[in-house]
């Protein structure tokens, strides 16, 4: 007789979701060789715009940065919305695994591709708009809460949202709002540190809404999948 | 034996004596700023179009918190129709706004934190209506927006103390202060009855949408369960017998 197998834990379940998206990323490249040469053009085409003068473009070029990073961020955390077939939900449903796992699955992966989209995105800004990057200490933790923040919040729309034919277009729209506090965070931190003051505050609100959101996630998972 | 007449037919009636009283009082009875001049009169309606907004949406929250709990549609109802009245008076109260700043400040628009603010809360509630329409289900709906409802109520504090957590362009609370309201008496009375007169509107409009709602979600309940009538029902077939 063969003895029963053991349910796997939150956190194995996590990870396996995680790296299910992630091979599904590394098989159609939408991150790398789609979203991210978007975003770098993005940010070359805004001199083109307002003029290439390098002291303006040093002044602008953290702001841009970040504002880059929320937009387009936006789409590597919504792949799923348009990856994902109903049918698919569905049979990942009904494998048994926590709703709450699957989010967090999902958001992990999210949150590794925005963080690869932060780091690479980094390095054109400090190339193209001559920018110094400041806080080593500071910089780091802030580029990883804000990639954490937007993965959580994309991964709570794309579930509030689920499929649709105007899923697309609805995901982005509540993201971008809600997504103001960390773009507040994230700036003001550093840019309290280019004129010498704590930017505790700022990480700080970054890490709440971080956490928020990461209980809200959790807690909705269950009635959301309810409703897909 | 004459018909009881009901409430919410009366409401509407009221509520539009109140409004007439109110263009009276807020149009001639009281003096203009002494700055400001006639300019000021724009407070009478920007203010309660605010407090309007704060209210619809902090029932929103609660209608789509009770919806979660009870799981009764009539909450979600509650919650769509004040969203619907939240998002117009909004944009109203961000439209006064802008009327108002352009003679005062000099620009249409500034990046000041209360404006920014109130204008983020415009879009994500008007993703909260657009969301609402991605799928005629009538549970699967509301438990998507119940989730969203509460979760958007998170900038309703941020908007209010945004002028007092950060400085700013627009002037902090002077209506209802811990040391009593800055203004004169007269300008503070016009301003309390504006804003009951609109909680009043904000009441009758709330009992009609709420009742378009049960009839839209009872339309949505007869074409899904084919109980509605059909296209050419009413079509009878001629009658040939010539009378016979």
């Amino acid at each position: 007789m063969s003895r029963p197998t053991a349910t796997p834990g939150f956190v194995h379940q996590m990870t396996t979701i995680a790296r299910r998206d992630l091979l599904r990323e590394r098989r159609s490249g939408e991150v790398l060789w789609v979203t991210l040469p978007f975003g770098a053009i993005a940010l070359l085409l805004v001199p083109l715009a307002i003029g290439t003068d390098a002291p303006t473009l040093r002044k602008i070029g953290p702001g841009m940065f970040w504002v880059i990073v929320m937009l387009f961020g936006v789409l590597i955390a919504i792949r799923q919305t348009n990856a994902e077939t109903t049918s698919q939900r569905d049979l990942v449903a009904l494998t048994g695994l926590d709703p709450a796992a699957i989010f967090a699955g999902k958001g992990l992966a999210s949150f590794l591709l925005l963080l690869l989209f932060e780091t690479v995105l980094g390095v054109v800004a400090i190339v193209l708009y001559d920018v110094s990057p400041v806080g080593w200490v500071v910089l780091p933790l802030v580029l990883v809460l804000a990639a954490a923040g937007l993965s959580l919040l994309g991964t709570l729309a794309a579930g509030i949202v689920a499929t649709g034919q105007s899923a697309t277009a609805l995901v982005p729209l509540l993201v971008a709002p809600l997504s103001v506090p960390l773009l507040l965070g994230a700036t003001q931190a550093l840019e309290a540190i280019r004129l010498d003051r704590s930017s505790l505050s700022w990480v700080l609100l970054m890490t709440i809404v971080v956490l928020l959101l990461a209980v809200t996630g959790v807690l909705s998972a269950r009635p959301l999948q309810e409703t897909a | 034996m004459t018909k009881p007449v009901h409430p919410t037919t009366v409401w509407p009636w009221i509520v539009m004596a109140l409004a007439g009283l109110h263009t009276f009082v807020a149009s001639m009875t009281v003096s203009p700023d002494a700055v400001q001049g006639q300019l000021s009169r724009i407070m009478y309606v920007h203010v309660p179009s605010a407090w309007l907004a704060y209210l619809a949406f902090g029932v929103t929250m609660f209608a789509s918190a009770m919806y979660l709990w009870r799981k009764d549609l009539k909450w979600d109802r509650v919650a769509l129709a004040s969203a619907e009245i939240g998002v117009v008076f909004t944009g109203l109260a961000i439209a006064l706004g802008m009327i108002w700043a352009k003679p005062t400040w000099g620009v249409w628009w500034t990046w000041d934190s209360r404006l920014t603010l109130t204008a983020i809360m415009f879009f994500v509630y008007l993703g909260y209506l657009a969301l609402r329409r991605t799928t005629d289900a009538l549970d699967v709906r509301a438990k998507r927006a119940a989730i969203l409802g509460v979760v958007a109520a998170v900038q309703i504090p941020l908007v209010h103390f945004s002028v007092v957590w950060w400085r700013g362009l627009h002037q902090a609370p002077s209506l209802i202060k811990p040391d009593g309201p800055e203004m004169d008496t007269a300008i503070v009375l016009t301003l309390l009855f504006a804003v009951a007169n609109f909680t009043a509107m904000y009441v009758a409009m709330m009992f009609k949408r709420i009742e378009l709602a049960r009839l839209d979600d009872a339309v949505l309940v007869a074409e899904q369960t084919g109980s509605g009538p059909v296209a050419g029902e009413a079509v009878t077939a001629p009658d040939l017998s010539g009378g016979a």
